[in-house]
């Protein structure tokens, strides 16, 4: 066979070597590792970010906003995030290094414009780590956290421009950096809010979102469900049904639901909007997180709940025994002795925490079992949503925690025990 | 062995060989070391193995981030390399699921709906029953691709480097075509256009224009994919990562993941060691790097003065091949209901491959996109009543350069919609009354998992010069540092999955010969 003639062929075949050799003789000998889209990606997902509290508000006697700002002169620019995403935290007690995901309460546009992230946090009793930002976090306090994370998020090539926007407790702070990007003009929708409140006092940003009502009544509305209302009430009371959802936002039909609060919300609103028989697809809801009380899970196995078992931990070449209580997610036992794997939402959705079980079984919570099909087959868990049931032989990944030597956080924002460890 | 080279904490102090990277060509480099009883150590930044060949998981579905079809896995009876590499000689416990069609193109410009089957024979017959008269160039053509692949199965056999005179003698038609484009060679046969159009998509495989993709790599992709069909794992293609991980492991090799490697250490020109980001140093004197030349020679070897001028030289020669632009849905309603028969598309206006990378390499919606209804060659990937579809684009390695972080976002939505919309209409298919879950990956999305170098998925652009033939021929001088060489897109083989297995196994074997235990 011949192309354009044997010689010319081969001329062009024997050519190629020294083609490329000219080219290379060509070229610059000076490296050039110029990576502008590199350079996106970490202004975009940096890998984590310090940040100082620069102002703390009192919302309500147990929550507080803290807003949180790049260190004067540091250079680092604050991510722009979708609203409704979450930092997580990063925190040393005592010798424990834990993570807590927070949505960002401000929006993406006070990010941009104000330099500055709004973390709204209610204090919990007996939480292992609110009590802490309570006390310790003031002005000048240096913070450690993640770069934004996170999938419940308005999009415009999936939801409706009407939403209905369902909160309970401390799940409005990723609502209310949706209304508040709405208004500073990046989201074009209308937002109709159900904000389930226990007590008349207990709303959060209620002053805020008034006067946003008021100025646009076509594109947002309020309306707070009161639990325990007392005779001063003269709102919706009760918990948020079926029929206050229709009374209160008209027709679903076509509407997109953003849902986020504690996991008893959800148990109880996942029947209700059944019930209105709205698509799946029209229904966002934040992840759960870790219950406070795993036992009052009613698919746990309750035989576990007081027993601790005992761990084997593998991290690289080293291996450590750990006990882990049967009502402690894996991972919390891991941090409690000061070995967590780096994790970020604590649901089971990201697999940050994604570490190899050698042997033994585990409880995984079935709204957190967000393991990929391979990682099943192959015997993987998410160390945060799931629970010993027997003693374990885990394998950790390397990263995160102070074994591993390296990008734990910073010198250790909070220094007393926990309440929760002893 | 670097003797200053301290114990450490999480490593054993040396291994024969550290395999960094765990992308596809990593993934194989370290199974054929641990096939071979070497002591390999594969580390890896993220914290999966694989590389593009992973999954995310979004609300109820799974989705495959990068695979379209794996070629040269074969059948069970008609063994391709894949199987017999990774199944047979591996070990490794992945299941391949067929799939069921080579392509079905729909050009709009041009009228063309037509579905392309699998098989050298049903190809040209349909291709010719598509355009009477065009049978015997086709059937030429593709001899002649044939002859190819016989020529690159002894390079590979020759470790990819071969003999000019054997290749001369035994392989005739592979040496008068392997100097020129797939198009000048192309030209030559006198296959009518149309005919042509239905032979081309496959190019966007290989990321450069027909006028400029070397003829070799473009024939052996064409023939193999046609004689041999393709198949993708059963559980996403992080299913076979995540098998493969595990079949490492179980032959007493090491994976870590995780763990960034920051410097590759070269004393008196030749391997030493690696350093972690954590600062834990491990000997080694063969490194086999599955990430890109630019970033090693620029980056990672630990003094740029260790580094012969020639490699960057190299380097700056060669061009950054494209990334892509992906929008991958969760639908919640079944193929069926929406109108989707195929397996995979090639939708466009029509098909000028120059006119397409243009389009590509400029920032600027997508006008042609290869879709992937996953469900078509795996029904239960998705739950009843759903489907999983892609849709990909090429995108040249650079134009999301000048994207804001505050405008990234309504870019990428305003790219996924033409290309959503272009998928309805091709197939009349309204998609957006479906969006369960949608994600759209861009050059970004691929450089913050993997940390491609400007997010490239294609690895160097394959122009003859560059071809697997010149990489082949010149692989002996471009060996810059002793016991440090190359596996997966960049290295000889050139970019795709398959072609990053083979040349991880063959860095691999070629360390193995040096290695003395």
């Amino acid at each position: 066979m011949e192309v354009y003639g044997k010689e010319k062929d081969l001329n062009a075949f024997f050519g190629l070597v020294s083609e490329r050799q000219e080219r290379v003789k060509q070229a610059s000998p000076l490296p050039d590792m110029e990576d502008p889209i590199g350079d996106l990606s970490r202004m975009l997902h940096p890998e984590g970010i310090q940040l100082v509290v620069s102002a703390v508000r009192e919302e309500t006697p147990s929550v507080k906003t803290f807003r949180l700002e790049p260190a004067a002169g540091s250079g680092i620019g604050l991510p722009v995030f979708r609203p409704g995403q979450y930092v997580s935290l990063k925190a040393k007690i005592g010798d424990a290094w834990i993570t807590r995901p927070y949505s960002i309460s401000s929006s993406s546009c006070d990010a941009l414009s104000s330099g500055y992230y709004e973390l709204t946090i209610q204090k919990k009793e007996g939480g292992f780590l609110t009590g802490h930002i309570w006390d310790l976090w003031k002005n000048g306090t240096v913070v450690d956290m993640s770069g934004p994370h996170g999938n419940f998020y308005y999009d415009s090539l999936r939801d409706s421009l009407d939403i209905v926007a369902i909160a309970g407790g401390t799940g409005i702070t990723p609502i209310r950096s949706m209304v508040r990007e709405m208004f500073a003009g990046d989201l074009d929708m209308r937002i109709t809010l159900l904000y389930g409140i226990r007590t008349p006092d207990c709303a959060v940003f209620s002053k805020e979102f008034d006067m946003y009502a008021a100025r646009e009544p076509e594109r947002f509305r309020v309306v707070y469900v009161c639990s325990e209302s007392d005779n001063t009430w003269r709102g919706p009371s009760g918990f948020i049904t079926a029929s206050c959802i229709t009374e209160n936002t008209g027709d679903v039909k076509g509407k997109t639901f953003f849902v986020c609060g504690p996991r008893e919300m959800y148990r109880f609103l996942d029947r209700e909007l059944e019930a209105l028989d709205i698509p799946r697809r029209r229904i966002r809801q934040e992840a759960s997180g870790e219950p406070f009380d795993v036992t009052s899970e009613p698919e746990f196995p309750g035989e576990t709940k007081d027993r601790t078992f005992s761990v084997v931990v593998r991290m690289g070449n080293k291996v450590r025994t750990i006990s882990a209580k049967g009502v402690d997610t894996v991972l919390v036992s891991l941090e409690k002795a000061g070995i967590g794997p780096d994790s970020q939402c604590r649901a089971g959705e990201c697999g940050m925490c994604r570490s190899l079980l050698m042997s033994g079984d585990v409880f995984v919570l079935p709204d957190g079992d967000g393991r990929r099909a391979a990682d099943k087959k192959f015997g993987y868990i998410h160390p945060c949503s799931s629970y010993p049931l027997s003693d374990l032989e885990i394998r950790i990944p390397l990263t995160g925690g102070v074994v591993a030597g390296g990008n734990g956080g910073s010198s250790g924002i909070l220094t007393r025990e926990g309440q929760r460890y002893e | 062995m670097n003797k200053n080279i301290k114990s450490n904490l999480h490593f054993d102090s040396y291994y024969d060989a550290v395999v960094i990277g765990a992308g596809n060509g990593g993934l194989s480099a370290a199974l054929q070391l641990s096939l071979d009883n070497a002591k390999v150590l594969l580390l890896e930044q993220h914290n999966l193995p694989g590389g593009f060949a992973t999954s995310f998981v979004r609300g109820r579905f799974e989705f495959e981030p990068s695979l379209h079809e794996l070629s040269n896995v074969g059948s069970e009876q008609d063994k391709g390399f894949m199987r017999k590499f990774l199944q047979d000689k591996g070990g490794v416990d992945v299941e391949f699921m067929p799939v069921p069609e080579a392509y079905h193109l729909i050009l709009s410009d041009e009228g063309v709906n037509i579905k392309i089957p699998f098989g050298i024979e049903k190809f040209t017959d349909t291709i010719a029953a598509a355009v009477p008269g065009s049978r015997k160039s086709i059937e030429r053509y593709m001899q002649t691709c044939r002859e190819t692949l016989g020529a690159i199965g002894y390079i590979s056999r020759m470790n990819g480097m071969p003999d000019p005179k054997v290749l001369m003698d035994e392989y005739p038609s592979f040496m008068v075509t392997a100097g020129y484009t797939a198009k000048q060679v192309t030209d030559t046969f006198g296959i009518p256009d149309r005919a042509l159009d239905m032979i081309y998509p496959y190019w966007c495989y290989l990321g450069i224009p027909v006028n400029r993709l070397s003829f070799t790599i473009w024939a052996l992709v064409l023939y193999n994919y046609i004689l041999k069909g393709a198949y993708i794992p059963r559980h996403t293609s992080h299913g076979m990562s995540a098998a493969i991980d595990a079949r490492i492991r179980e032959l007493g090799g090491r994976t870590e993941y995780s763990t960034r490697v920051t410097k590759i250490l070269v004393e008196d020109g030749r391997v030493a060691g690696v350093e972690t980001a954590a600062g834990e140093r491990i000997g080694t004197d063969y490194v086999i790097a599955n990430l890109s030349p630019n970033v090693v020679y620029g980056r990672l070897v630990d003094d740029r003065r260790k580094v012969p001028e020639d490699a960057y030289r190299l380097v700056n020669a060669r061009k950054i091949g494209a990334s892509a632009f992906v929008v991958y849905l969760g639908l919640d309603a079944s193929p069926d209901e929406l109108g989707i028969e195929s397996y995979g598309y090639f939708i466009g206006a029509s098909m000028d491959t120059g006119k397409a990378y243009d389009n590509y390499f400029t920032f600027e919606a997508p006008e042609m996109q290869a879709a992937i209804c996953l469900n078509r060659a795996i029904p239960d990937c998705s739950p009843p009543g759903t489907t999983i579809v892609s849709m990909t684009a090429l995108a040249g390695p650079d134009t999301w350069k000048d994207v804001r972080p505050e405008n990234y976002v309504r870019f990428k939505q305003e790219f996924a919609k033409v290309m959503i919309d272009q998928f309805s209409e091709a197939l009349g298919s309204p998609l957006s009354d479906h969006i369960e879950e949608i994600e759209i990956a861009t050059p970004q999305t691929f450089a913050r998992y993997t940390g491609a170098f400007k997010g490239s998925i294609y690895a160097y652009e394959q122009d003859p010069w560059d071809s697997v033939v010149a990489r082949s021929m010149s692989r002996p001088q471009e060996q810059f540092i002793k016991g440090l060489d190359f596996a997966g897109g960049f290295a000889s083989i050139g970019h795709g999955y398959e072609s990053s297995f083979l040349s991880g196994r063959i860095a691999a074997q070629m360390a193995m010969k040096k290695i003395t235990r």
